[in-house]
């Protein structure tokens, strides 16, 4: 080890222990952790029997990695591993293995032995079928796509984008409980089934008086952009699937098909099994599909469903649409640090609430600060403060996009204020805790070195420093280290 | 991997990747004369390939222009409503649209087609400079903040003429300027032009010599996108042979002579040059030696 | 022989490290805290001060901050 003075090792954020966060966080997945953490290669397998599922994970896929199976799809036998590594050009090695490891570990490829007693990879057979079949063709047709007459009375885009977006709108007014206050009309209250979401997501919970009261999660999921909380939200409900007795393979075949789906085409529901009807339903109530009435066979998939996994897909493809089926900005931050909102939702309201002083309220006028006070407060609710100004962002008033075209930042918030809330999020994080052990007074620099070397080559050193023979070893490295100490020291 | 290789690579994860295809459909090619079913082989892999692409990123975007001796069409996408069609199988609907379009375009466009008494040469450079004005069309329309990739593929069998060299040019440096990359990918003969095209967009120039093989020499070559070729090993390129050809005869010349007002390149002295009319003197006692242009294989 | 204790790790800046020390020092936290000073960025501290000091340099930022803005203009 050249740097003997000292040094971290372990990864900073596996390490970082949550001493002192709290309550837990929202945690967002993607697809592909949802995969890799959720899935075991048994369920990996059944699902990649649905070409929209298999098409899905593709997209997810690393870079090198999509190369890599693209190239093999076509070809029958496995493929030696030194071949396939001598595809990807050797300066970018480190991110070829990752690649590598993605692939295997969502069971996309495997390792097998041909003649010659070289490893070689070969794709998942079942996998290998089916993006072959969405790509070339053959098969068996995915379902609703059946042929439907003409629609007399077709919705267009707009239509459905309001739609989905007053849906959608209803749930989160739910969480913040302002739907049954006003008014309480059929519209704004949302099912029993959608409760039992919300309430397992923990986003909200049942307080003591029997009542649902929104939860630090549900608060930080209000701070997400639409399209990152649909995907959180199906991924929860994707979770309680099982246990009503819907098929999760089916169902994420179907959200997928949806979010592959062409907006503004219908589709037909014929030959769904009742349990994919519920599904369709389900979604019906969050606005991910448009369908006239329960009964009918034709739906149409909304914005909402569409690239469901992909943010980046979505805002490159419709940034322009996305503006119109986004609630209009209606935020103004100034240099000092005023925040003027022009809204009469109690949703906005409350959301802005989290991280600003709220000084004035007039009946489409609320104007606060941003204090420190009032940032911090956020911070410690576990809102980070990219959230925050994210959320400022995407609600920013069509006035301060203009300034930004003026000035071309990146942002169209003030910089300096952009700046004090970062700054003010690193200022609580001086400090990184890690939790372990430490071990010193060593007899012998040999006795450190080993120990030391073990320590590194399971991961779990976090510090060492070779001249006062010290080492700091994670907690949950500790029994391993010391059993391995006790035998060396025999 | 650095923070800033990082930081291209989801930038190139967000962008919108442009494909358009240029497909030699004249029926006067080598390939096609040989063997008719040929074509139809051609096309089966430029459409699994245009799919292949699509595959890989939601956001990406595809067009397939068709390029005979008399016109150039687009076979995919075609202008307004798109054609109305339910799956048949197991294939993902944009992929099926892809097909139906092209294959039914392509169809009609060579029923169509004037008969021919004699081989004509394709309208490459033309149907290039098509594909530039889309490129540049829908460049215009991307939203403010969303970043485009825009790269041609050239797939033809043609031998290349020296007529169109102006318009070669004029196609290349363009390209150059716009930062579009021109790939090639040359099913018959070396193509010397094209290949000067791809070497001045950095764009990678391949010769198939079997058409068995075209979908997965395609899919290696020329489906990863320009801004992630630095990953991946391919083949290295060719030496390019960066002659230019004269304006008298269209004829590829190593040594020529140079109008000195407009560069045009001329292979026999001529007192006046056809492009600018600029009357040169007449040579003095001493022989006027001719200019250089450019070294021959300069790398 | 070897002597192995539990604790927590801290990483930080020297100027919040001296500040720990400082505390130590003081016994401004009831007691004695840190359990080994290992370079001029880490230290060994007992696990069950940590919030306690987490709550204390939350003050120490407090005091040293200065409102960016007047809230009555």
């Amino acid at each position: 080890m050249a740097d003997t003075k000292s040094g971290r090792y372990a990864s900073s954020s596996a390490a970082i222990s949550p001493l002192v966060q709290g309550p837990e966080n929202l945690e967002c997945k993607n697809f592909q952790e949802y995969l890799r953490t959720r899935q075991t290669p048994e369920t990996l397998e059944k699902f990649y029997h649905y070409p929209p599922i298999c098409l899905a994970v593709f997209r997810e896929l690393p870079e090198i990695a999509r190369q890599f199976v693209i190239r093999i799809l076509f070809i029958d036998q496995p493929v030696p591993q030194a071949v396939v590594s001598s595809w990807g050009a050797q300066k970018f090695a480190k991110e070829q293995a990752e690649a590598t490891s993605c692939l295997s570990a969502l069971n996309v490829w495997r390792v097998t032995a041909i003649p010659g007693g070289l490893a070689a990879w070969e794709l998942s057979p079942t996998f290998k079928k089916s993006v072959r079949q969405a790509l070339m063709g053959g098969g068996k047709p995915w379902p609703m796509t059946n042929t439907l007459d003409k629609d007399s009375k077709p919705r267009d885009i707009p239509f459905l984008d309001s739609y989905a977006m007053s849906r959608w709108r209803c749930v989160l007014h739910y969480m913040v409980g302002t739907g049954g206050r006003n008014g309480g009309s059929d519209a704004e209250a949302i099912s029993p089934d959608a409760v039992r979401i919300l309430l397992h997501a923990n986003l909200m919970k049942r307080d003591e008086r029997g009542g649902i009261s929104i939860t630090r999660q549900g608060f930080q999921f209000l701070l997400l952009d639409t399209r990152a909380q649909v995907w959180h939200f199906m991924l929860q409900y994707l979770e309680t699937c099982e246990e009503r007795g819907i098929s999760l393979p089916e169902c994420l075949s179907m959200l997928f098909q949806l979010s592959f789906a062409t907006l503004g085409r219908d589709y037909s529901s014929e030959g769904m099994s009742n349990q994919m009807l519920t599904f369709l339903q389900h979604l019906r109530e969050f606005g991910l599909v448009y369908q006239r009435k329960r009964k009918e066979c034709r739906f149409y998939p909304t914005r909402l469903a569409l690239n469901v996994t992909n943010k980046d897909a979505a805002t490159a493809t419709t940034a322009a649409d996305e503006e119109r089926m986004q609630e209009r900005g209606y935020i103004v931050v100034e240099t000092n640090y005023r925040v003027y909102a022009y809204t009469d939702s109690q949703l906005q309201v409350a959301v802005l609430g989290l991280f600003t002083e709220l000084l004035y309220r007039f009946p489409n006028l609320v104007v606060g600060v941003l204090t420190r006070d009032a940032v911090r407060q956020a911070l410690r609710g576990g809102i980070t403060a990219e959230q925050i100004v994210s959320y400022l962002e995407q609600y920013a008033h069509p006035n301060m996009k203009l300034v930004e075209s003026a000035i071309q930042s990146k942002s169209c918030l003030p910089p300096t204020v952009v700046d004090q809330i970062k700054l003010w999020e690193m200022e609580r994080n001086r400090f990184t805790y890690t939790e372990g052990v430490v071990y010193n007074q060593f007899l012998s620099q040999n006795d450190f070195v080993t120990l030391r070397d073990y320590a590194q080559s399971i991961n779990m050193l976090v510090w060492q420093n070779e001249r006062t023979r010290t080492m700091v070893v994670q907690k949950n490295g500790h029994d391993d280290v010391k059993r391995y100490w006790k035998k060396y020291s025999k | 991997m650095d923070a800033a290789d990082a930081a291209t690579s989801t930038e190139t994860e967000a962008s919108i990747d442009l494909l358009v295809v240029v497909l030699d459909t004249n029926p006067s090619q080598h390939v096609v004369r040989q063997n008719p079913q040929n074509l139809t082989q051609i096309l089966e892999a430029v459409i699994a390939f245009g799919n292949a692409h699509l595959m890989q990123k939601a956001q990406n975007k595809l067009a397939v222009l068709s390029c005979s001796h008399h016109a150039t069409d687009f076979l995919y996408p075609l202008p307004g409503r798109q054609v109305e069609l339910r799956q048949v199988d197991g294939q993902y609907e944009v992929f099926s649209l892809v097909e139906k379009t092209v294959k039914q375009q392509l169809g009609s466009i060579l029923m169509n087609a004037p008969r021919l008494s004699s081989p004509c040469e394709s309208l490459l450079a033309g149907s290039m400079s098509m594909a530039l004005c889309y490129i540049s069309r829908l460049q215009r329309n991307i939203g403010a903040g969303v970043k485009m990739h825009s790269r041609i593929l050239v797939i033809t069998g043609s031998n290349e003429c020296a007529s169109q060299y102006m318009t070669y040019m004029n196609v290349f440096f363009t390209a150059q300027k716009l930062n579009i990359v021109i790939d090639t990918c040359a099913l018959d003969k070396t193509l010397s032009l094209l290949q000067q095209g791809c070497d001045i967009t950095n764009g990678q120039f391949l010769k198939v010599t079997q058409l068995d093989g075209l979908l997965q020499y395609l899919l290696w070559v020329f489906l990863p996108s320009p801004q992630m070729r630095h990953k991946m090993v391919l083949p290295p390129p060719p030496k390019v042979d960066y002659r230019a050809s004269c304006f008298c005869h269209r004829e590829l010349i190593d040594i020529g002579y140079v109008c000195s007002v407009c560069l045009s390149v001329f292979c026999k002295y001529s007192p006046i040059c056809t492009t600018c009319h600029t009357i040169f003197k007449m040579p003095g006692p001493l022989p006027i030696r001719p200019k250089k242009k450019k070294k021959p294989e300069k790398m | 022989m070897v002597n192995v204790m539990k604790g927590v790790l801290v990483e930080c800046d020297p100027a919040m490290k001296q500040f720990l020390l400082h505390l130590d020092e003081k016994l401004a936290l009831g007691r004695k805290f840190i359990i080994q000073d290992l370079d001029e960025n880490h230290l060994f501290i007992s696990t069950d001060i940590v919030e306690v000091l987490q709550a204390r340099v939350d003050d120490l930022m407090d005091r040293i901050s200065f409102p960016l803005h007047e809230k009555d203009a």
